[in-house]
């Protein structure tokens, strides 16, 4: 496969204003994350100290073997709602290597509110469940949580995916065969009694781990029966007489140790027979990347550049070179994998649309993994192209789209405007994992759109009541509206709301792709065939 | 089977006559025998036509670095591909990629521009686009104003052609510093 050649000169003026531009929002992403993951009110830390408890990032570390990556999902969930009470979602996700295996990881957060459930915590819960049954991952929770945060319990407990749906998850993944281990480090009461019970193993510590449907004050509330943590659901009743808890520990550091060991204990899945070359390092630097995205959402940047820093040996064939260019298609490999590239140059034409549909038809009969890279303001509108039928066409584009069987991997480059997002593999289409960089934009219309459109309607308003027109209200108006929009379409706000599993620094795409396509080689490929395409 | 290589930077054909026993190729209708011989002390000598030279070889994808018989040699194999690039020179024309408006014109009508340089921004559907230069020359022709509409496929930008005298010096050639663009230049970093 022939190597992209590159056109940028990382000598020019604009290259280093891009460059400075996206490497201050790099800078920006890793000082979120760094308050996300370890800022906590002191009291809270004390609180952990006095408990003996480890902070809920010192057991993931420790579960995982030395030296290993860990694909952390999400780590800015919440960063924008409950006024940042909620760092994380209050829990940790992702995939990791434990004893050699590929797993999921759910630890509660309990330096946040005593691990408290928000609605955004359960949305990452049971996100990270959806992805280990999607992908045939075992899954090993790490409870301490203090239960559904109750000034909210309505968005964490009656509707299809709120807390019950973490459970659910659980039984289908145990149905599918997927293994699961469950230590237990603190209380887990109610629903979270569950988490444990439904898996196949667990382990619970001494003198801080407990389980029950109901604590103590709950059951002398109810019957007047008046028990101890300890006789009512502590580790040596569970793993004594009842039967719940499968081991006792004497320790954190215990239960992690007999974790690893039951872990390493499970038959490795089998992965399927993925067209694999020698990995190789892209060509060019993928710290470059900051140069190539523009500094202004608006601004059209080539796609190919992006994929030369992204791809091994920044090697690309590319199909169809000449027809549809506002699509680029093509094969490469990342982290060895075979994969199909589907990359946004500009707005979805008719001829792009039906090259995309057409390319993901070869890739889902050659068993090749899709990788859509998202900049995209939608498919073209105007007389001309209704005429000939972009809509049609652009159904054809998202029918292909849904119906692969292969792995669908979504990287959120920069803007993602309209139904282009359809097409392209948005979150509403099960990709197996879906990164967004900083610089990312969503919207069902851009916020110049937005304050534009909304003015305009004002203005109508105001002439029809007969009022004068108060151009400093439009003004206003207008400006609010772009400011609303602004927050709304950022990349900090779709990742708070687990638009995505996670916003990365664009440099560690290439080995995020490469996790996230190794894990999903677990799941076998879905069924073949399409529903009806409009021709 | 002839192969067309680069010899250094001159261009060579070989055509392999015959593998077995040993290689026979012609080279400018001449056929040479070469044997290649594994020495004890790990290295490889050949005998080209009877004549022995000490031989080291290493691989860069689709270049070969050689020492052979105290001379260093570098032997690429020629791409079609890459001699097909080669000739094209980029058109006079530049074409809208997507029906929209321009925003800025970078160029004034007479001016010298680098393959690359950008002559104009377009904006369609919330994007903007730069139109760059398919090749060095003169901008002849600025067809739409800031401002000013146009459709899909339509020419915005002549270029002088070649031939013709330009109003100022033709550019010195310079590596191009390009801010690609789909339509412009559909072959982009490929």
């Amino acid at each position: 496969m022939r190597r992209l050649r590159s056109a940028i000169s990382t000598a020019s003026a604009e290259f280093q204003r891009h460059y400075a531009h996206n490497r201050r929002l790099a800078e920006e992403l890793r000082e979120r994350q760094e308050r996300a993951r370890h800022a906590r009110p002191q009291r809270d830390l004390d609180r952990l100290e006095r408990q003996g408890k480890m902070l809920p990032r010192q057991r993931v570390e420790r579960l995982l073997d030395p030296g290993t990556p860990f694909l952390e999902f999400s780590s800015l969930a919440a960063n924008m709602a409950y006024d940042g009470e909620s760092p994380g979602a209050s829990c940790i996700t992702g995939i990791g290597i434990v004893s050699g295996r590929e797993v999921v990881i759910h630890a509660d957060d309990s330096s946040v509110k005593g691990g408290a459930w928000y609605p955004l915590t359960i949305k990452k819960i049971v996100r990270c469940l959806d992805i280990a049954i999607e992908n045939r991952l075992p899954v090993v929770h790490l409870c301490d949580s203090a239960g559904g945060f109750l000034q909210l319990q309505s968005e964490v407990f009656p509707d299809r995916y709120m807390g019950g749906r973490i459970f659910r998850n659980q039984c289908i993944l145990s149905k599918l065969g997927v293994k699961q281990l469950a230590l237990v480090f603190g209380h887990c009461t109610a629903g979270g009694a569950y988490i444990p019970g439904l898996s196949d193993y667990n382990v619970i510590v001494q003198g801080t781990g407990a389980v029950f449907l109901g604590g103590p004050p709950l059951v002398k509330a109810a019957t007047g029966e008046e028990v101890t943590v300890e006789e009512l659901g502590g580790a040596a009743m569970h793993t004594s007489v009842s039967g719940t808890c499968d081991y006792p520990a004497g320790s954190e550091e215990e239960a992690i140790a007999i974790g690893r060991e039951i872990v390493a204990q499970w038959d490795r899945p089998r992965k399927w027979d993925c067209q694999r070359e020698e990995p190789e390092e892209p060509y060019y630097d993928p710290d470059e990347l900051y140069g190539v995205l523009p500094d202004d959402i608006k601004k059209q940047f080539e796609m190919r550049e992006i994929i030369a820093r992204l791809v091994d040996g920044s090697r690309f064939h590319e199909y169809q070179p000449n027809y549809g260019t506002t699509l680029v298609c093509g094969f490469a490999n990342l982290w060895g994998w075979k994969v199909g590239i589907l990359a946004n140059n500009g707005v979805l034409f008719n001829d792009s649309s039906l090259k995309g549909a057409h390319f993901m038809e070869l890739c889902n009969q050659n068993n090749t993994p899709l990788v859509f890279l998202q900049n995209i303001t939608g498919f073209m509108v105007g007389r001309a192209y209704e005429r000939a039928g972009i809509t049609k066409d652009g159904a054809k584009m998202i029918m292909a789209q849904t119906c692969s069987r292969v792995p669908k991997f979504t990287v959120m480059c920069n803007g993602s405007f309209g139904a282009g997002n359809y097409g392209m593999c948005g979150r509403a289409f099960d990709g197996r994992l879906l990164f967004t960089w900083p610089n990312h934009q969503i919207g069902v219309m851009g916020g110049d759109q937005a304050a534009n459109t909304l003015a305009e309607v004002k203005l109508k308003q105001m002439q029809r009541n007969g009022e004068a027109v108060d151009q400093a209200v439009i003004e206003r108006l207008r400006d609010e509206t772009r400011a609303a929009y602004l927050e709304q379409l950022s990349a900090w706000y779709s990742t708070s709301e687990i638009w995505d599993d996670g916003i990365i620094d664009p440099v560690d795409t290439r080995n995020a792709l490469g996790m996230a396509i190794t894990a999903s080689l677990n799941a076998p490929l879905g069924e073949s065939g399409y529903g009806i395409f409009r021709f | 089977m002839a192969l067309a290589l680069l010899l250094g930077a001159e261009a060579a054909g070989i055509e392999i006559v015959r593998r077995r026993p040993h290689l026979v190729v012609r080279i400018d209708g001449r056929e040479h025998e070469v044997v290649e011989r594994d020495e004890a002390d790990g290295r490889t000598r050949i005998e080209l036509d009877g004549r022995p030279l000490a031989l080291a070889c290493a691989a860069d994808g689709n270049t070969r670095f050689l020492r052979l018989g105290g001379r260093n040699l570098r032997v690429s194999l020629v791409d079609p591909r890459d001699a097909a690039a080669a000739g094209e020179g980029g058109g006079d024309e530049i074409r809208a990629p997507m029906p929209g408006s321009v925003v800025t014109l970078h160029k004034a009508e007479g001016e010298a521009v680098l393959r690359g340089e950008t002559i104009l921004t377009i904006e369609s559907m919330k994007l903007q686009t730069a139109l760059v230069s398919p090749r060095d020359g003169v901008v002849e022709l600025l067809l739409r104003g800031e401002g000013q509409t146009f459709d899909k496929d339509e020419v915005v930008v002549r270029l002088a052609s070649p031939s013709a005298p330009g109003p100022s010096e033709p550019a010195p050639p310079e590596p191009a510093t390009a801010e690609a663009s789909p339509a412009a230049d559909a072959k982009g970093a490929a």
